[in-house]
């Protein structure tokens, strides 16, 4: 009879209608992230050791740092800032891989949209300066 | 004297059933189509250009932004092509891993296909039934590898993270679930007498042309050409898996529609065999830290969701590639769809193009 897949084919969008609610009231209702979500990076300038292998890693030239020579004997490296460019970031993970520290992480965060664009790069470490 | 003159229409670069920013000229004749014609360029990225630039495991992230809907293919295509010129040997479990992701991926890349297809024809529900299920692949990919659309998850070698604990049982439900499901389209759309009207014996590839056009992927096999590159030149562990080819012989739009239906019960069954014989152990293997490759030239071929998806590479010794080229299946289907639009109403050009099922950003690259 045509017709009748139209017919079997309402049948199902009905029973869906009156089926509970499958999508989600963000942000009244907030989303279960995974442990592994790849949210914004979160850095700990505690271990960093300056190797730069981070900046080395990433495509997009997201990661740049500064350092300056320190340290008791004025040999070692140490941080004076760390900025991450979010405008580029792939979120793709390649430069938690090389830390060897394990100074970079993502966190959960995603909700980080600004107006300008400038506003998007994060510091995320900067060495205070003594008075 | 008043007479008749030739009109051309525009159809994109912003109309919603191109599947993105296709554009194509048409000439139509009262309501059939005489001349179509294909402009593409308009999401161009220059990826194979970048690919110079990059060292090698620097690009990996930029292989998902090509076809985004299954880029977990696109992924291994591109890794396994660098393995094979260094030889570099892959852990059992890590090629396990890539089979499982790239079969969900394609099955996640065919149901874009159903929903796209639906709501091109004016099918808003199912678009949603296929986009539920699609969302549930999402989350398997999300608990792996943290994102739901460009992972970035394999590596030279082998893959990012092993699979968590809780990813087993969730993929075993979700390939457990995922029939009924289909039935739930099938009730919907499949039988419905207006969809089958609009596709049933329309946009007819006959095989010979299928071939000289360079079709492959689903577009081929609808068309009744036996040809699968996980088939016919297994590359990773598919001559492992038993699964059928399907093939379908009418080559219109509504069998190149059922051929992906057939295609997911394919991938179902290759997951449940590689949940079944997924071994322990490591997952990368041993890489140098800085990747060089000899001279020389290598061409690599997976079969992506859409078709024959190659990798042709030339190193010139440094960590950069000298040249990357990409043999795209959606850009290579393209080229028979002026061929094949010929000769039909406008509103059968929609169903033909959202049956070829091209993804621009892979088109324009
Ligand atoms: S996640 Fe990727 S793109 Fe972002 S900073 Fe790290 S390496 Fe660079
Ligand atoms: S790789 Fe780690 S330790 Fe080295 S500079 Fe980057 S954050 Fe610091």
């Amino acid at each position: 009879m045509y017709g009748e897949g139209l017919i079997k084919g309402l049948r199902v969008t009905l029973k869906h209608f009156f089926g509970p609610h499958l999508t989600q009231y963000y942000p009244e209702e907030r989303p279960i992230l995974p442990p592994r979500f790849h949210g914004f990076l979160a850095f700990d300038p505690e271990n960093c050791i300056v190797c730069g292998l981070c900046q080395t890693a990433c495509p997009n030239r997201v990661i740049s740092l500064k350092s300056e020579k320190g340290g008791e004997d004025g040999k070692k490296r140490i941080l004076t800032e760390y900025v991450l460019d979010f405008r580029y970031c792939m979120f793709c993970g390649l430069c938690i891989e090389a830390c060897p520290k394990g100074c970079l992480k993502f966190t959960h965060e995603f909700e980080k949209a600004t107006y300008h664009p400038d506003e998007i790069s994060q510091v995320m470490f900067r060495k205070k300066v003594e008075e | 004297m008043p007479r008749t003159q030739e009109l051309n229409l525009n159809m994109g670069p912003q109309h919603p059933s191109t599947h993105g920013v296709f554009r194509c000229v048409i000439t139509p004749d009262g309501e059939t189509v005489t001349r179509v014609e294909n402009h593409i360029g308009y999401l161009h990225r220059g990826i194979e250009k970048i690919a110079e630039s990059k060292t090698y495991p620097q690009f990996i992230p930029y292989t998902d932004r090509m076809d985004y809907l299954c880029s977990m293919v696109y992924n291994q295509g591109y890794v396994e092509t660098i393995e094979k010129m260094l030889g570099i040997e892959v852990p059992e479990r890590a090629e396990y891993i890539r089979v499982i992701m790239a079969e969900l991926s394609r099955i996640a890349s065919h149901l874009v296909m159903v929903a796209t297809m639906a709501i091109d024809l004016a099918g808003t529900s199912n678009w949603m039934y296929c986009f539920r299920e699609r969302e549930k692949i999402l989350d398997l990919f999300e608990m792996t590898c943290g994102s739901r659309m460009t992972f970035s998850y394999m590596r030279i070698g082998g893959v990012a993270e092993d699979l968590p604990e809780e990813f087993i049982p969730a993929c075993r439900k979700f390939i457990n679930e995922f029939p009924e499901k289909m039935n739930e389209v099938h009730e919907l759309l499949t039988g419905n007498e207006i969809f089958q009207a609009r596709t049933k014996g329309i946009g007819i590839l006959p095989p010979d042309m299928a071939v000289a056009y360079g079709v492959t992927g689903p577009n081929l096999r609808a068309s009744g050409v036996p040809y699968d590159v996980r088939k016919n030149q297994p590359y990773s562990i598919y001559d492992r898996f038993d699964f059928k080819l399907p093939v379908r012989f009418n080559g219109d739009c509504f069998d190149r529609y059922l051929l992906r239906f057939d295609e997911m019960e394919q991938s179902c069954r290759i997951i449940e065999q590689a949940l079944d014989s997924l071994p322990e152990g490591e997952i990368k293997g041993k890489v140098p830290k800085m990747i060089k490759i000899p001279p020389g030239e290598i061409y690599h071929q997976v079969e992506s969701s859409k078709g024959a998806l190659g990798f042709f590479l030339v190193s010139d010794g440094s960590n950069k590639p000298y040249r990357l080229h990409v043999r795209g299946p959606s850009f290579v289907n393209m080229g028979v769809f002026p061929e094949l639009a010929k000769g039909w109403k406008i509103q059968d050009v929609i169903s033909i193009l959202a049956s070829l099922d091209p993804v621009l950003g892979e088109v324009d690259r």
